[in-house]
């Protein structure tokens, strides 16, 4: 039940039909695990926030570092070497109290995720390495919970939408390790694909308009520029395929 | 006959600066073998040993996922051929 101070906080979107006073319920009845408190989890986190979500649990095992400054919007100067989930906690309740906010300091492991997961609708991904992607795609799937996928480097970023049994997955892409590397980035970047993800978000618990399904959209900065590619799923992926049984 | 293959940003500077380059070939190998023909040093950037595409390397055929086996996919005239990186950073 919204109450009077939610009525009036989100009115404007309240006024879209495809939200209205129903689908404004149901993204307050909804809790997200965003994984990762970083340049992706900041503008997610923020936008879900503004768009009155239920609850968020964030989780990241880092401390926030100067040069995390140009790109991550929810950490700021007076916050260098504290938790990054206290800090992003801090900034959300303070933007939007109706929030319940979830700090989980904590490293994303096959045996830390199922306890992380519980309890929540939707995963979203705005983690910062493949390794702890595919953990989290797996869980995803062993859960059969939604995953919004974002990732970014330099100035190019993408997003996809996965529903378990539905979709491709992270892992129906995967062709063998990658190194991980420090990777260069503008912070815009991570700006304007969390924003992608959440809109995502909003659109899958309100169901309204299409989603970003066997969709990989990509952005380049560069030259300004969305790129639509179609995937699809793969029928030896060792996590959602005859791979993986 | 012709296709348009789209090189990502990082590797442009090993195409002489070039976004699009016009290659022939009957499937997206031939193609990018005519690429590295002109440009040979976009060789390292793709390839691992024996032949084999970089693990982060994606190719889409008219938009369109050709994972797997993808240099083996085959093009006809009008085709683009994007080659997009992997991304990790959050």
């Amino acid at each position: 039940m919204l109450n009077q101070e939610e009525l009036q906080r989100y009115d404007r979107q309240i006024l879209l039909p495809e939200i209205g006073r129903q689908g404004q319920e149901k993204l307050k009845a909804t809790k997200a695990l965003i994984a990762g408190a970083g340049g992706l989890g900041s503008s997610v986190a923020l936008y879900l926030a503004a768009a009155g979500i239920g609850g968020l649990r964030l989780v990241d095992h880092d401390v926030v570092d100067r040069s995390n400054l140009n790109r991550q919007v929810l950490h700021w100067e007076g916050d260098i070497q504290t938790a990054k989930v206290v800090s992003a906690q801090k900034k959300i309740q303070s933007f939007n109290p109706e929030v319940s906010v979830e700090p989980r300091e904590t490293i994303i492991s096959e045996e830390t995720l199922p306890q992380l997961v519980e309890g929540c609708h939707i995963l979203v991904d705005a983690l910062d390495n493949f390794s702890t992607r595919y953990v989290l795609n797996k869980r995803s799937l062993d859960s059969q919970l939604p995953l919004f996928h974002g990732a970014i480097s330099r100035f190019e970023g993408e997003v996809t939408t996965i529903i378990p049994g539905r979709t491709a997955c992270l892992r129906c892409r995967y062709k063998g390790f990658v190194p991980e590397e420090t990777f260069p980035v503008i912070g815009v970047a991570p700006g304007i694909i969390g924003n992608l993800q959440a809109c995502e978000v909003i659109k899958y618990i309100v169901e309204a308009g299409e989603l970003l399904l066997n969709r990989l959209m990509r952005y380049d900065g560069l030259k300004q520029r969305f790129t639509e590619f179609s995937i699809k799923p793969n029928p030896y992926c060792d996590h959602c395929g005859q791979g993986g049984s | 006959m012709s296709v348009r293959v789209y090189i990502p940003h990082t590797m442009q500077s090993f195409a002489n600066d070039q976004e699009v380059l016009e290659a022939e070939g009957k499937n997206v190998g031939e193609c990018i073998q005519n690429c590295i023909n002109v440009y040979p040093q976009l060789y390292n950037e793709l390839f691992k040993e024996k032949g084999k595409l970089n693990n982060y390397i994606e190719i889409y055929v008219n938009q369109e996922s050709a994972y797997p086996n993808e240099l083996s996919k085959p093009v006809k005239d009008g085709d683009e051929i994007h080659i997009s990186l992997m991304l990790a950073g959050g």
